[in-house]
């Protein structure tokens, strides 16, 4: 496969008040071409200035980057043909109608009226814009909102889409909505390189997964290399009190198979084990052996603070993140 | 070719918005009649005292009306383009390969259509109440203030760029506006001012604007002091606007 994003060495270094901060610190990157690839990580991580420098936003201060074949330093012009990009603040004209902002956007990119009211008559279909798209934006919900923006940054059929923090501030109703829309994009093979801090949308969109922190790329696989990889699942065990002591539950749970730990805590057990699916059935049957009752058993999946965790040693929410939205 | 359709098209999109605002239209047009019907009477007893200059009331102060109102169409450029930056409307329109000054000159010729509409207004409503502008001298006026609003539309959009925030955008804009009009004689000539004020008011690039224009407006068109004003203007559009310009192509966070 051709690489849609080839990008080396990447650096950015911003002047604040007296000190200098090092968004991105060498940051390599190769998405292949039809591949959904997410850039994952806490807000301030540098997922923004990446996205903004290989969208010819942001000058690159060292490194090359290649977009669609295009050196973004070099050539911005040519490489702005080839891309689109949603940024965070979505950038739909309020004042003006969803129709009005599609077919701009296609003239802007030298298409003809003709041609632009076909393509927006296609992605209107798409993203199930008919109903509100001749009301003017500043009308819309934040969902019908960030339909119309995903649409504009495909009006000119871009050979790689940016989509920055896609679904932040939607509800979860939205969000599945939008996920769904990015996963048709998928299937008709444009490629998307889309940042989020979380966890559960990088899985559910992405081919591929780089997490960044402190602008440098910490771990890259696939979901499912990087779950193994990273994060074990979570069993949560809440023994009846009256039973066996804790800590000899905790001890003998500790000889199963596939269990990398297990800590007695408040009254309950924490384990940290391997296949969960694996594990349940002979902790289950380790319990009836010893008439061990539970008031209360749940597995967890590795959210992206253990994910965090693991290759940073600092829990995701004490980044002391404050634009994070709610 | 190209970039006289992207800024075709960028324009109709300032036009079209600002359409959608009757209430900016409205106020656009009646502030400056205000100025004809609340302060034009109080000139009238002044016609004829020291240092005013000769000719009928109108035809000295009319022009300066026209000033005003060119300098204020274009200082509400940064306001737009601080909004248009939070809902990130600069940023998608930077990413497509439309020319940077395209971008720019969106909001700058509306800006110009928006000095020129209640300029004819105000100009149409003086001549019952005795105004006497020359027919060729207005045209170069006009053309003259078109400079003007063009130059003021792109500072303001450059600070707004530069800026990023409505409450230091205000301060700069309005901590500016009222010495730069004051000094250039905007409502009253300055022929009435002190000998001090009258050399400051060189150092004021408006000052030349306005003075060309109560030429111009009475029909004096070849003149030096006309010259100045079209050079002194001129050079700051093109300054202005290359700035401008300058500031969308690095608009950085």
């Amino acid at each position: 496969m051709t690489a849609a994003i080839v990008a080396h060495e990447l650096r950015k270094t911003f002047a604040a008040r007296r000190r200098q901060i090092e968004a991105v610190r060498g940051i390599d990157l190769r998405v292949s071409a039809g591949e959904v690839f997410a850039f994952l990580g806490p807000n301030g991580a540098g997922k923004t200035t990446t996205v903004r420098m290989l969208t010819t936003l942001l000058p690159i201060d060292s490194g090359t980057a290649f977009v669609a074949g295009v050196d973004v330093g070099r050539d911005p012009v040519a490489a702005r043909r080839r891309i689109g990009l949603v940024g965070q603040r979505g950038g739909a004209d309020l004042a003006a109608t969803g129709r009005e902002n599609l077919l701009l956007q296609g003239q802007l990119y030298g298409s003809d009226r003709a041609t632009a009211e076909r393509r927006a008559a296609e992605l209107i279909e798409l993203f199930a814009l008919g109903e509100f798209v001749d009301r003017r934006a500043q009308t819309y919900s934040g969902g019908q909102r960030r339909r119309l923006e995903l649409a504009l940054g495909l009006m000119h059929n871009p050979r790689v889409l940016f989509l920055d923090e896609p679904t932040t501030g939607l509800d979860p109703h939205n969000r599945a909505n939008l996920w769904e829309q990015i996963r048709t994009l998928r299937e008709s093979g444009t490629t998307i390189f889309l940042t989020t801090h979380y966890l559960e949308e990088a899985d559910a969109l992405a081919n591929r997964v780089a997490i960044v922190d402190h602008g440098r790329v910490v771990a890259e696989g696939t979901p499912a290399e990087l779950k193994r990889e990273l994060g074990s699942q979570r069993i949560r065990l809440t023994p009846k009190a009256d039973g066996t002591p804790i800590e000899e539950i905790a001890a003998s749970l500790r000889t199963l198979p596939l269990v990398e730990e297990a800590q007695p805590a408040d009254g309950a057990i924490r384990l940290t084990v391997a296949d969960g699916a694996r594990v349940l059935p002979a902790l289950l049957d380790r319990l009836r052996e010893r008439r061990i009752e539970l008031d209360s058993l749940t597995l967890a999946e590795p959210s992206l603070d253990d994910v965090f965790l693991a290759k940073t040693g600092r829990a995701l929410r004490d980044t002391g993140d404050l634009e994070q939205a709610p | 070719m190209k970039l006289a359709r992207e800024i075709r098209l960028l324009t109709m999109r300032k036009l079209l918005e600002t359409w959608r605002q009757p209430t900016w239209v409205f106020m656009g047009l009646t502030t400056p009649l205000l100025y004809l019907v609340l302060f034009a009477p109080v000139l009238r007893r002044l016609a004829g005292a020291p240092g005013f200059p000769r000719g009928h009331v109108l035809d000295v102060f009319l022009p300066g009306v026209l000033c005003l109102i060119a300098f204020g169409a274009g200082m509400g450029a940064g306001w737009g383009v601080i909004v248009e930056l939070d809902s990130g409307v600069i940023e998608r329109l930077r990413v497509t390969p439309v020319s940077r000054f395209a971008l720019l000159m969106g909001s700058v010729l509306r800006d110009t259509a928006m000095f020129l509409l209640p300029a004819l207004v105000v100009i149409a409503v003086a001549i019952p109440f005795d105004y006497h502008p020359n027919p060729g001298g207005t045209a170069t006026l006009l053309a003259l203030l078109c400079l003007l609003t063009a130059a003021t539309s792109a500072w303001s959009a450059a600070l707004g760029l530069k800026l990023r925030e409505i409450s230091s955008l205000a301060a700069v804009v309005t901590g500016l506006q009222l010495p730069l009009t004051l000094l250039a004689g905007i409502l009253l000539p300055l022929t009435l001012a002190p000998g001090w004020l009258r050399g400051l008011a060189h150092t004021d690039p408006l000052y030349y604007t306005v003075e060309a224009a109560r030429l111009l407006s009475t029909g004096t068109i070849a003149n030096w002091t006309v010259g100045e004003g079209f050079l002194v203007t001129a050079g700051l559009t093109v300054l202005t606007l290359a700035w401008a310009t300058a500031k969308y192509r690095e608009a950085a966070s």
